[in-house]
């Protein structure tokens, strides 16, 4: 039922509110109030009852005059002459007896977006910041923010801003903040709020009045406060020593920033803080709330960026428990990473160790990551965990922790002969692109400390036809070629069957030069062959061209088109596959649409070693079974132009053919 | 600040939007749904950053709370704030649902205008919003005078959270003492760390601006008192269990004068009307653990489970532990369980995955033991079971922390009425909680 009868219902709300029998019974009337909010709520378009609405909220009864006040603040953009109305009897409402009355007339007066109204809120405003109600001036003070941020760009009265400044010193403590954050807002363009040494002082001194919302951002406007001398500052920190353990944690962490900020000068200060915070921080980071206990790790992770081991003592606070969401544990795990010492490694290892086997695929994998991090450091203990986890063969762990061998026999080249030690028998296991490229990476690397490591790939190049993953393929014809340099016997007949079949799909004339070479090459030539450029004929194209997408667009935009050719094209556009082939010839790809784009586009840029640019278009319409090729050139050379455009066209077609 | 509050219910609708600044457009509902409450993958994060506008959630059973802002905000007073919402809205209505917040809309919406203004925290204690809150509706010419009153007071009273002028015919007082006791044990059977966390929940139904002092067994305490009376830290020795406890950190609610706390290490404080958390602690040292779970499982074949568990209570023998309920896991392919147990009653409950089982007393320094056989229906599904903790239930009359209560004082100046003349309840029957991890089959 949308709009719930529409104008129907709007007929027969207007005559209730207009009907006097209605108005006479303050129950009924409120009562036909709450349904026209109602059916705002439900996204109605209720603004033609504006002036029944407008009567409505000039009755004694306070709920009724929110109710329409929510009304007004919502409808009075939609309508400003008729706010006009409302401005009138909500300025009557000024002038009520009760305070909260006042304040609520204040506050929707100061809510209505519309143009004109600064000049009823003026006298209402200042009135109103004199008001003996706490509750009034609250209101007003955060009034004269709105009223300045409606007015933009015309001047700041200085009055006011006096008049907000002298409130600094008012009786009640919201009034107090509140007038900070309205002056910090009014002189946002000169540099927010101005605190000077009185303002300071009255401010640490009121500290104790205000609740934990008040207390936390006075403690960042104190910030911006520059103490003249050392006993002042010391003086101040004395102060505010109590509010390092307060209950309310973004107090604590409000206090821990001033004294960081404030001590700049003294390290040990600092480091004196940091160690009294370490209590509140644990409590925070094992407290029910876990949104207060994520936002508590966050922070001991920046503390121990610049402490590293603070925590070490307090290893066991960051163990995971079952219940946790999963945002805490990858936090918790960060954590642990970082406090690791010769005393507790073997307990956080062995805590570690239990989150490998997690449900959560993501958890797991990331504890493997999390132990291979620790790795770095106590290489031997780690190792002996991660090749143990591989007994379990399950698929993801597998994959995780040989990706983590892989980063390893990078980093600390000592463990490369237990890591080589473990690989046998991962292959079963793992089926994800990842963890098949560092598999076959490892053991085209390290081959020549694995005994089966040819077999290994020999039996991956059987399989390399129902392969889905193009950059395993690639991955296993950079592996094998290393291998076969190191133990040529075994692997010649495997690279040999592997090269033929990338020479019957890749139909390329660039490759095939290089791999007709073989298979009966000298190991030497085959060496040369590695280090030679790929290039096509007389062209060299230069590998790194620094080219950004700006200053293409420019290039391209100045240039005329040197060359315009169509390539048979059939199916759908493998974006990567396209990218990794062209940059074997050096050509870099610089912008491509998504892969399923209608139409499909990219552009490439070459440099060849004269500094000639080739700029050029692929386009790939919907219908047509065609790919249309712009080539551009920034130097008239025919002859360059023809060699880059044979190679363009080389890959190009090899890609096609190799996904038809 | 904070630039706008929006309330989704499971689906991603939304129930509550309200926006306090004009940089927050209508998109930013939307922006979080799509991102967060129909993103396919778990929550990353409580804070999500969604073209440079950052959201803050809270989650409350099934419904989604969202603070929005595009300023560079104290993430810890976000939570704060939104903690403090969902408490407000707890003690208007009750439980937070769907079903809750669509009646009380209206009620809803009041609240937020008074608690935001223009995006920044005003008053927020429950006892002071009562005054401006008027959800019941009051006739505004009658209760001027009176409003106009309580709202002045609180002007110059300076106490936030209780307003002047709260009168009972029966002065009373409650405090319980509510402990959890979180366990890590190793498959071995060895307990890793163990710590309590308790809170004092106090109820205050009393006249006037009364004073209140709280005495527990704090060590620090003691130990100050000890070295001018060497008789009493002699006896203490005598008596049985320990004395004194150490409390790792502890926090307080607002009233309590922290000040006081810290020269004096006593806690004294003007409470707010009605139930508040006077304190929550932590302890983790010297933890006096009621039970000792210890769990047997083996596998026989691939269809069927044995599990043993066996409690013992490690109390003295004269005290009663009370209501006891352990819970035992079961794996999602359980077809049926057969349960003999010496003591109380058990049942396996299909919806729950778990077999309940119920004793009713149960003496100190006394064992029991249950024994299932869980037959599985024969899942090709490899991933493994996530054997979640056994956990149980009961109440002791004792703290597992330790904490006892020493006094609990009240003072009125003004009003006529004495410490004796309060009638307390202090209850020291704890509700504890201990779950043990992790239950292993290896």
């Amino acid at each position: 039922m949308p709009y719930l009868g529409g104008e129907e219902t709007l007929r027969e709300l207007r005559r209730a509110l207009s009907n006097p029998h209605v108005q006479a019974d303050p129950a009924r009337y409120r009562g036909a109030v709450l349904r026209v909010i109602r059916l705002m709520a439900q996204g109605a378009d209720v603004s033609g009852l504006f002036p029944e609405m407008v009567k409505a909220g000039a009755v004694p009864d306070v709920v009724q005059k929110k109710l329409v006040s929510f009304y007004v603040r919502a409808q009075a953009p939609l309508q400003p002459q008729l706010a006009l109305l409302a401005v009138n009897s909500l300025r009557k409402d000024c002038a009520h007896p009760s305070p909260a009355v006042r304040g609520l007339a204040l506050r929707t007066m100061c809510g209505l977006r519309m143009p004109g109204i600064q000049e009823y809120l003026q006298q209402p405003l200042v009135s109103g910041l004199r008001d003996k109600a706490s509750y009034v001036r609250r209101a007003a003070v955060l009034g004269c923010a709105k009223m300045v941020k409606m007015q933009g760009d015309c001047e700041v009265d200085g009055a006011l801003v006096n008049e907000l400044y002298s409130l600094l010193r008012d009786q009640d403590p919201i009034v107090v903040v509140n007038c900070l954050r309205a002056l910090e807002e009014i002189l946002k363009k000169e540099g927010g709020v101005v605190i000077n040494k009185p303002i300071a002082h009255h401010l640490l001194n009121r500290m104790p009045d205000l609740d934990q919302w008040g207390q936390s951002e006075v403690l960042t406007f104190l910030l911006r406060y520059k103490p003249r001398s050392e006993d002042e500052l010391f003086d101040i920190l004395n102060l505010l020593d109590s509010y390092l353990k307060s209950s309310s944690p973004s107090v604590v962490m409000a206090a821990t920033k001033l004294f960081l900020v404030l001590a700049r000068e003294y390290p040990d200060v600092q480091a004196d803080v940091l160690v009294r915070v370490k209590g509140p921080l644990l409590s925070a980071c094992t407290s029910e709330s876990r949104e207060l206990c994520f936002t508590a790790l966050c922070h001991v992770r920046q503390i121990l960026r610049s402490l590293p081991g603070h925590f070490s003592s307090h290893y066991k606070k960051f163990f995971c428990s079952y219940s946790e969401p999963h945002y805490i544990k990858c936090q918790k795990m960060e954590v642990l990473c970082e406090l690791v010492n010769d005393e507790n490694v073997q307990q956080v290892l062995e805590e570690l160790k239990g989150y490998c086997t997690d449900v959560s695929v993501e958890l797991a994998q990331g504890a493997i990551f999390a132990i291979a991090n620790i790795a770095r450091t106590y290489t031997e203990q780690c190792v002996g965990i991660l090749t143990e986890l591989l007994g379990l063969q399950q698929e993801h762990i597998t994959s995780a922790v040989v990706r983590a061998f892989r980063d390893l026999a990078w980093l600390c080249p000592q463990c490369t002969d237990a890591v080589c030690q473990a690989l046998p028998g991962c292959e079963d296991t793992i089926q994800d692109s990842e963890g098949k490229q560092a598999l076959v990476w490892l053991l085209g690397t390290h081959g020549e400390k694995i005994p089966n490591a040819p077999y290994v790939l020999e039996d991956f190049v059987e399989n390399v036809r129902s392969e889905s993953f193009p950059a395993v393929k690639m991955e296993l014809l950079t592996a094998l070629l290393r291998l076969f340099l190191a133990r040529p016997a075994e692997c010649q007949d495997t690279l040999g069957r592997l090269l033929y079949f990338c020479i019957e799909s890749l139909v390329s004339e660039g490759d095939k030069d290089v791999l007709e070479v073989h298979p009966d090459a000298p190991v030497s030539e085959e060496k040369e062959l590695l280090e030679a450029h790929p290039d096509a004929g007389s062209l060299s194209l230069i590998p790194d061209v620094s080219l950004s997408a700006e200053q293409f667009e420019r290039s391209w935009l100045s240039l005329d088109t040197s060359c315009q050719l169509c390539l048979p094209w059939a199916g759908p556009v493998h974006a990567d596959t396209i990218q990794t082939a062209l940059r074997v010839v050096h050509i870099h790809t610089i912008a491509m649409s998504r892969a399923g784009a209608q139409p499909w586009k990219a552009y490439l840029s070459a440099q060849d070693d004269s500094g000639c640019l080739f700029l050029t278009e692929l386009l790939l319409q919907a219908a047509d079974s065609e790919l249309q090729v712009t080539v551009k050139q920034s130097e008239a050379k025919p002859e360059a132009l023809q060699s880059f455009i044979s190679a363009l066209r080389t890959v190009l077609e090899a890609v096609a053919g190799l996904e038809s | 600040m904070i630039g706008g509050l929006f309330i989704y219910n499971h689906k991603g609708e939304v129930l509550i939007s309200r926006v306090y600044r004009d940089d927050i457009g209508r998109n930013a509902v939307d922006a979080f749904r799509v991102n967060v409450i129909h993103a396919r993958q778990q929550v990353r994060s409580p804070v999500t950053n969604i073209a440079r506008t950052s959201f803050f959630h809270v989650k409350r059973s099934n419904i989604w709370l969202a603070a929005v802002t595009k300023q560079n905000v104290n993430a810890a007073m976000v939570f704060e704030f939104l903690y403090k919402m969902c408490d407000v809205m707890t003690a208007y209505f009750g439980k937070i649902s769907e079903e809750n917040i669509k009646n009380n809309f209206v009620l809803i919406y009041e609240l937020l205008d008074e608690i935001l203004d223009f995006g920044y925290p005003q008053n927020s204690e429950t006892g002071a919003l009562k005054t401006f809150i008027t959800q019941q509706g009051i006739k505004s010419q009658l209760q001027t005078k009176e409003e106009q009153s309580q709202i002045t007071s609180q002007v110059t009273g300076q106490i936030g959270w209780r307003r002047e002028g709260i009168k009972y015919r029966r002065n009373e007082l409650f405090l319980d003492v509510l402990e959890s006791v979180n366990l890590l044990m190793s498959p071995q059977g060895q307990v890793l760390s163990a710590h309590v966390s308790g809170r004092v929940v106090m109820k205050s139904y009393l006249s006037g601006m009364p004073e209140c002092k709280f005495g527990m067994n704090d060590k620090i305490v003691i130990e100050k008192q000890g070295k001018g009376t060497a008789d009493e830290t002699g006896k203490s020795e005598l008596g049985s269990g320990k004395q004194s406890i150490a409390i790792d950190d502890c926090t307080f609610h607002q009233c309590v004068r922290l000040s006081k706390f810290d020269s004096e290490r006593s806690i004294s404080f003007i409470p707010p009307d009605g139930e508040f958390e006077l304190m929550r602690y932590r302890t983790t040292k010297d933890i006096i653990l009621p039970f000792r779970v210890i769990p047997l499982v083996r596998e026989v074949g691939r269809t069927k489970l044995e599990v043993k568990v066996v409690i013992k209570s490690n109390f003295k023998p004269s005290l009663l532990a009370q209501k006891i309920e352990v819970r035992i896991p079961t794996p999602l392919n359980t077809s049926g369980v057969q349960v003999i147990c010496m003591k109380g009653k058990a049942k396996y409950k299909a919806s729950e995955n778990a077999i309940v089982w119920k004793i009713k007393r149960m003496a100190g320094m006394k064992e029991s033991q249950i024994s299932a056989e869980i037959e599985l229906l024969p899942t090709n599904d490899k991933k493994k079971w996530a054997r979640p903790p056994i956990s149980m239930n009961f109440e002791v009359p004792f703290a597992p922390s330790g904490l006892k209560v020493r006094y609990l004082k009240v003072f009125e100046p003004k009003l006529n009425y004495s410490d004796h003349d309060v009638i307390k309840w202090v209850s020291l029957q704890l509700h504890s909680e201990m779950s043990a991890w992790p239950l292993d089959a290896d």
